[in-house]
């Protein structure tokens, strides 16, 4: 999984994906159906709708060290729980800015909506992540070996 | 003020409207208050009120919810947010609390006073309140001194004086405005100009500092629930250790819990043993709430939080 935009030392981040079951984790399962190549920096958690990822989730994440956070759910107004992800949105709002006040850079956490037929959405959301957070380096720093 | 105040609670006392009123009392020194609790006649006459009640007492009216009766209580304009929004959140009814609303002129900050007096709290025998000075007693001397120079940061730029939910008054609602010449947010701003590494900077140093006393939380009129999401073992969110990432990671739960419910009383930084500047994180709460869901918290009793609900045309930045 070479990536030519790296800083050059070859540092791999982790980063943790929230796909909610209806959509985003049925278009991630078409990625993968598809035989779409993406980099293998990515651990995705199921939740049955996107609404259930709590800040909390988030926040620890980041300040425990994961280099990236990315919350998947239907397009808005597709919810399979009708109105699930319009909290998502709300609370997205609310946390990225939150997240950046702090002194995390905003990419590293980003809300997405990504369809069950999405399936290269996902493999492009995944490549252009784990792209944009490898640019930026770890987190925190990491311990020595 | 404080004689028409003992004559209300005299007066509910003594018909049995309430069974306890919950106010600030005169401390073990002349420079401190306490919150008060009177059950009966003869304690009455340690109720206080002037400009060093900084403290917000809406927090122990959920103590009221097991009472028979109901309980009384004495709110300046900030406290009684936390009033109104009790409401909202449905943990007290109105039924049980009688408000006596205060129109407070300002509190003043000991630090301040006692960097601009250069004395010690220890010797001031009091503080009264003259229009746009504070009248401060040090020993046989009365002192003069500005109010901007000595009032708490919230004070200045305070736009709810008095409280606007309330069974009875101390007093006219007289506008209160000091001239501070900056806006409330000039210290979140200041945050925002800075870079991403600059501020996290700014803010490991501050979270390193924290001993995890959990005094912001214990004051804080919003965080009453039964179990704590910090006290769970199961899941166990947070370990004891008081060390970076736990410390950050206990600020920036409580803020996040706290988006759409903090009423800017600065209990949290007032109590803070280490002087964390949490101001600085809940102002940007606030502010970030203000800008995108147009809302403030503990004003109107029929406005519907914001995290609790949404608009089919929110913002949508998120492809």
């Amino acid at each position: 999984m070479e990536d030519s935009e790296t800083g050059g030392n070859g540092f791999e981040p982790k980063i943790l994906i929230f796909a909610c079951n209806w959509c985003s984790y049925a278009g991630a399962d078409l990625a993968g159906v598809s035989r779409l190549q993406m980099p293998a920096n990515c651990r995705v958690i199921r939740v049955m709708c996107s609404a259930r990822v709590r800040p909390e989730f988030v926040i620890t994440a980041l300040s425990k060290g994961l280099d990236g956070v990315v919350v998947l759910g239907c397009h808005p107004g597709d919810c399979h729980y009708s109105e699930g992800n319009y909290f998502t949105r709300r609370r997205g709002l609310f946390l990225k800015k939150l997240v950046e006040y702090v002194g995390i850079e905003p990419e590293r956490f980003q809300v997405r909506w990504v369809s069950a037929s999405e399936g290269a959405k996902f493999a492009d959301t995944v490549a252009e992540v784990t792209r944009q957070v490898k640019a930026l380096g770890p987190n925190r720093p990491r311990p020595k070996a | 003020m404080q004689d028409k105040l003992q004559g209300i609670v005299r007066k509910l006392l003594g018909e049995g409207a309430i069974e306890y009123f919950i106010g600030y009392g005169a401390g073990s020194e002349p420079h401190r208050v306490v919150p008060c609790f009177v059950t009966s006649e003869h304690e009455i006459e340690r109720l206080v009120w002037g400009p060093l009640c900084p403290h917000n007492l809406s927090k122990y009216v959920l103590q009221a919810k097991d009472l028979e009766g109901k309980a009384g209580l004495l709110v300046k304009g900030c406290d009684a947010r936390a009033i109104v929004e009790l409401l909202k959140q449905h943990q007290i009814e109105r039924e049980k609390v009688v408000v006596i609303g205060v129109p407070c002129q300002g509190q003043v900050d000991p630090r301040k006073l006692e960097e601009v007096l250069g004395v010690p709290m220890e010797q001031v025998q009091g503080v009264e309140d003259a229009g746009d000075q504070f009248l401060v007693t040090i020993g046989e001397d009365d002192r003069k001194v500005a109010k901007e120079q000595v009032l708490w940061d919230k004070c200045l730029y305070c736009r709810h004086p008095a409280a606007f939910e309330y069974d009875f008054t101390l007093g006219e609602i007289v506008p209160f405005s000091i001239d501070a010449g900056e806006s409330e947010f000039a210290k979140v701003e200041e945050l925002e100009q800075l870079s991403v590494e600059e501020r996290r900077a700014f803010w490991q140093k501050q979270f390193a500092r924290c001993m995890r006393c959990n005094a912001c939380r214990e004051v804080c009129y919003a965080c009453y629930c039964k179990e704590c999401i910090f006290d769970r073992k199961m899941p166990r969110w947070l370990d004891k250790p008081p060390l970076l990432p736990e410390n950050e990671i206990y600020h920036l739960i409580r803020a996040v819990h706290l988006a759409g419910r903090c009423i800017d009383c600065g209990e949290c930084e007032r109590v803070c043993p280490m002087n964390i500047p949490l101001s600085r994180l809940y102002k940007k709460v606030q502010k970030d709430i203000a800008e995108l869901f147009d809302y403030e918290a503990g004003i109107e009793l029929e406005e519907v939080p914001p995290l609790v609900s949404f608009e089919l045309d929110d913002q949508d930045p998120f492809m």
